[in-house]
């Protein structure tokens, strides 16, 4: 290697340490996401606290990638969950299998479940990528921020 | 679809018509809807269900063009006439079948995501592939609380009926139980029971599988899965020897539902189940299934796992001689494995199942059999003894069919049964079928095409009138006879050639087996219990069961290996007229258990002796092959559908019991499918568990100075039943009582022979009611 090629590769050092970096910093900085972003489920409720799934498996039929597992049940004047004849009593989502493709969202009749916006969804034991109802009606732990119009990261 | 009636395009003299510019045929009298759907235009209908009865023209979905014709006509009530010319797909028909849905939905809540229906649901299918798309109804719909309980367990939703009429025409016209019918006018009508008390009925739960859109659902299945989250298996039903085709919804590992095959079949139960075989699967998951293996020491109970379980039978039975006792239930592959475990792995074993030893009706079984379908084109039902409404539930359904269809309905026997109602019955005096059957012998030979059905259990136990109910059929050559068999794979043990029951109880009692091994037997609760109960008591050997449920017998027991239940494995049974047909496992069944087959096999290997077969199918080449009744037949052969035994299933060297004697009263037993052992395992059908009850006329509780609520035992020679609760009721018959086989705890088997032959008994009152 001549002494013309080493300082060619230092200059390139040299150049780019001086230019703005082209990654984030996460986890301190976080990339925002786009309005549309398809991110972490999130199950709703409507405003007395009624769940507005109803367990009608329609996400369950939609899913491409066969990740969610809903056991419906009925509800009753002791227990009434949901604003229809039935309720989830099971609701969950196997993240790990989730391509994130929003079906479930667009085969919801009640709009009970929609992709959120949050991404950061990593576990240290792949067994607690099932995500449960309770998980899902709450929102999620780590929000991500939204790219606002126009922004560039 | 099972919806369209089968049509035979292939029998000669067709009619011509045109179809869409197409020239095609069918015969004569087939309506249009089924023609078309037999050359691949689905006509969409409602109302229209052939297996129900003629068509009535109530829902106006399948309106098609005919030339010739003024104004649209409704294909499923229409015949197919030479030449006509059809049209399905012109813009008249499409406006008709766009404004028939839109009022047929102009009312219905649209509730579908709620709705257990919704994804297996023909109003729904059609209204996507033959509605409007768009509703021009804006008022608001009529709206009714929900849901209704028709039944324990049917739910009606009253909202989504669209007045086909399918369930109330089931009602009235096949079950002819009369109960259910259709209130009011309009946008107001609903279907309902006359009275408004809940459906009773034993066939209530077919309107579920007949209702087109989600009115009627099971209460049991209510909100457990969607279509598109089960698996479905085609397979029978174990619970009695008619052996309907069923199809069984899994769930994750549960057998979560059973109906009726979408594609029937004709030969046996034609899509119609019981309510029993329809909603007793609960009782796999019942508080009295085998969930782990239990083995009984001095110390007491404790469970085991499998594997030590089997070492320890394995460690009890090795270098004994061995009774093996295959119970009633029991797949022809158990039943084979274990005949085969007496050639090796357990020498000088003695093989024997349960149930009627049967001698004296070779004669009868040698004559040419029918099946349940071809009960439709006979002109003449013969029903010689038994209670086939009560015993082989959807047998009763042919006979109405057949009744409908025009033949004549009689019959002779001791009990007063529902199916009187068709015809002439004679009753006669229990041990005096032979009377009965002398006053049909006229009818049969003067008949066309007759169908003698008999009952397995009555006419053992009276050889006299097997023998002449034999003669009778065998004198008109086309008659056929079809035994209503007693017990749900009787006909399968009785195939491999296995000897009643008394083979091994004379061992025990000799003392020349020394160790026992029960494969879904029951001895302790089955006729003749009383002399079991007396040879296990001085029986010191080990005594193994192989069992899904607690009974009797598995508390008798030192050691019990938890079997899998027929919604669980594999195997095949032989209906009661010799249906060979397979049973698929739907559900997996409880961790700690496996199945009977497999039980054997494994033990087969702890004792040293490896069999030649590791699968069902496998095995039931090996212990079918050489047997007459199963030539020609493999599990390939036997399908989804069945197929009749190569031979008749014969007994092997039984005698014929005798005549009851000593003194008393004759006893009439009838095991009823409905309410009987299986309802009393399963929490949806517990409302239907039929209390255990001596009935009588009064004259006849009179003589024996006991009144209505006195609870009584009953002696014979046999032995002594257990508390029986009595009923005093009119039209009974008087001078005989009658008790019903398997309630609670088994009384009435007490007092009975293992053989099923009359019985005298005396009445003794044990507590005033
Ligand atoms: S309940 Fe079902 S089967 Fe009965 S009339 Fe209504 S839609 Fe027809
Ligand atoms: S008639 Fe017998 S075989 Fe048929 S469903 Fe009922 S119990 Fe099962
Ligand atoms: S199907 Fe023909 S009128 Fe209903």
């Amino acid at each position: 290697m001549s002494i013309q090629d080493q300082l060619k590769g230092f200059g390139i050092t040299f150049r780019t340490m001086l230019s703005k970096p082209l990654t984030l910093g996460y986890p301190e900085r976080k990339t925002p996401v786009f309005p549309r972003f398809r991110g972490r489920h999130r199950l709703w409720t409507y405003d007395n606290g009624l769940e507005k799934c109803v367990g009608c498996s329609l996400c369950v039929a939609a899913c491409p990638a066969d990740c969610i597992r809903v056991v419906a049940e009925e509800n009753t004047p002791q227990l009434r969950v949901s604003a229809g004849e039935r309720f989830a009593r099971i609701y969950e989502i196997n993240m790990a299998r989730c391509i994130f493709c929003g079906y479930c969202e667009v085969a919801c009749p009640f709009d009970a479940i929609t992709l959120e916006h949050s991404y950061e969804l990593s576990e240290r034991d792949r067994r607690e990528l099932v995500y449960t109802k309770d998980m899902l009606l709450a929102p999620a732990p780590k929000q991500a921020p939204l790219r606002a119009e126009g922004q560039r990261v | 679809m099972a919806e369209y009636a089968p049509v035979d395009l292939t029998v000669e003299n067709q009619v011509e018509f045109e179809l869409d510019g197409r020239r095609v045929a069918a015969p004569a009298g087939t309506m249009l809807a089924d023609a078309c759907y037999a050359h691949g235009v689905e006509i969409p209908i409602f109302c229209y269900e052939p297996r129900i009865g003629p068509p009535i023209g109530a829902c106006r979905m399948c309106l098609v063009e005919v030339e010739g014709m003024r104004g649209l006509q409704t294909a499923c009530s229409t015949p197919v006439a030479p030449d006509m010319v059809v049209r399905t797909t012109t813009d008249a028909v499409k406006e008709a079948q766009d404004g028939v849905l839109e009022v047929l939905l102009a009312n219905h809540p649209l509730d579908c995501p709620v709705c257990d229906k919704g994804g297996e649901c023909p109003l729904q299918d059609r209204t996507f592939k033959f509605g409007p798309g768009t509703s021009r109804y804006v008022e608001p719909k009529r709206h009714q609380p929900k849901p209704l309980n028709l039944s324990h367990r049917i739910a009606l939703d009253r909202e989504r009926c669209i007045s086909c009429f399918r369930c109330v025409r089931f009602s009235q016209e096949v079950a002819q139980d009369g109960e259910l019918t259709m209130q009011e006018r309009g946008a107001r009508s609903e279907i309902t029971t006359f009275s408004g008390d809940p459906y009773r009925g034993r066939f209530s739960g077919n309107i579920i599988d007949v209702c087109p859109v989600g009115a009627l659902t099971s209460i049991p299945y209510r909100f457990v899965s969607r279509p598109w989250d089960v698996q479905n298996t085609p397979s029978v039903c174990g619970l009695c020897p008619v052996g309907c085709n069923t199809e069984l919804t899994v769930r994750e590992g549960r057998t979560k539902r059973v109906t009726g095959r979408p594609e029937p079949n004709p030969a046996v139960e034609e899509g119609w189940l019981c309510d029993t075989g329809r909603w007793a699967y609960d009782a796999s998951w019942s508080q009295a299934r085998i969930t782990a293996a239990v083995v009984r020491e001095a110390t007491g109970d404790r469970t085991a796992t499998l594997e030590d379980a089997v070492d320890g039978a394995a460690a009890l039975l090795r270098g004994r001689t061995a009774g093996i006792l295959v119970g009633t239930a029991a797949t022809v592959e158990e039943a084979g494995i274990a005949a085969d475990l007496a050639g090796g792995a357990l020498p000088g074993a003695v093989v024997a199942r349960m149930g009627i030893p049967g001698g004296a009706l070779a004669p009868l079984r040698a004559l040419p059999g029918a099946q349940l379908g071809d009960v439709d084109d006979a002109d003449l039902v013969v029903v010689a003894g038994g209670d086939p409404s009560a015993q082989q539930p959807v047998a009763e359904l042919r006979l109405r069919k057949a009744r409908r269809f025009g033949a004549t309905v009689t019959g002779c026997g001791p009990r007063p049964h529902a199916l009187e109602a068709l015809g002439t019955f004679i009753r006669t005096a229990p041990g005096d079928l032979a009377a009965g059957v002398a006053s049909l012998a006229e009818a049969i030979a003067a008949a066309t095409r007759p169908v003698v059905m008999w009952d397995e259990a009555d006419l053992a136990g009276e050889p006299a009138a097997a023998e002449a109910l034999a003669a009778a059929i065998a004198a008109n050559p086309a008659a056929r006879q079809l035994e209503l068999g007693a017990e749900v794979n009787g006909s399968g043990l009785r195939a491999l050639g296995l000897p009643d029951a008394g083979a091994v109880l004379d061992a025990v009692r000799a003392g020349t087996v020394d160790a026992l091994l029960l494969v879904h037997a029951d001895p302790l609760d089955a006729p003749g219990r009383a002399a079991w109960d007396a040879a296990l008591e001085g029986f010191a050997g080990p005594v193994i069961a192989i069992a899904s449920h607690a009974d009797a017998t598995t508390e008798r027991a030192d050691l019990v290996l938890p079997a899998l239940t027929m919604w669980e494995q594999e195997g095949t049974l032989v209906s009661m007229n010799g249906r060979v047909q397979r049973l698929r496992p739907g559900a997996r069944g409880p961790e700690g258990a496996a199945a009977g087959w497999e039980l054997l096999v494994a033990l087969a290997h702890r004792l040293g002796v490896v069999p030649g077969y590791r699968t069902a199918a496998a095995a039931f080449r090996a212990v079918t092959a050489g047997r007459p009744a199963f030539a020609g037949i493999t599990p390939e052969a036997a399908g989804v559908l069945g197929v009749p035994l190569a031979a008749p299933a014969q007994v092997a060297g039984a005698s014929a019991p005798p005549p009851a004697s000593g003194e008393g009263v004759p006893l009439v037993a009838t095991r009823t499918v409905y309410g009987g052992a299986a309802a009393r395992r399963s929490a949806a059908l517990a409302d239907t568990a039929a209390p255990a009850e001596l009935r009588m006329a009064p004259d006849t509780a009179a003589a024996h100075w006991v009144n209505d609520g006195d609870r009584v035992v009953l002696r014979s020679s046999s032995g002594e039943s257990g508390r029986l609760t009595v009923r005093v009721g009119d039209g009974l018959p008087e001078g005989v009582v009658f008790a019903p086989l398997g309630a609670p705890g088994s009384p009435t088997e007490g007092v009975l022979p293992a053989d099923m032959a009359p019985v005298l008994v005396r009445v003794a009152r044990v507590e005033a009611g």
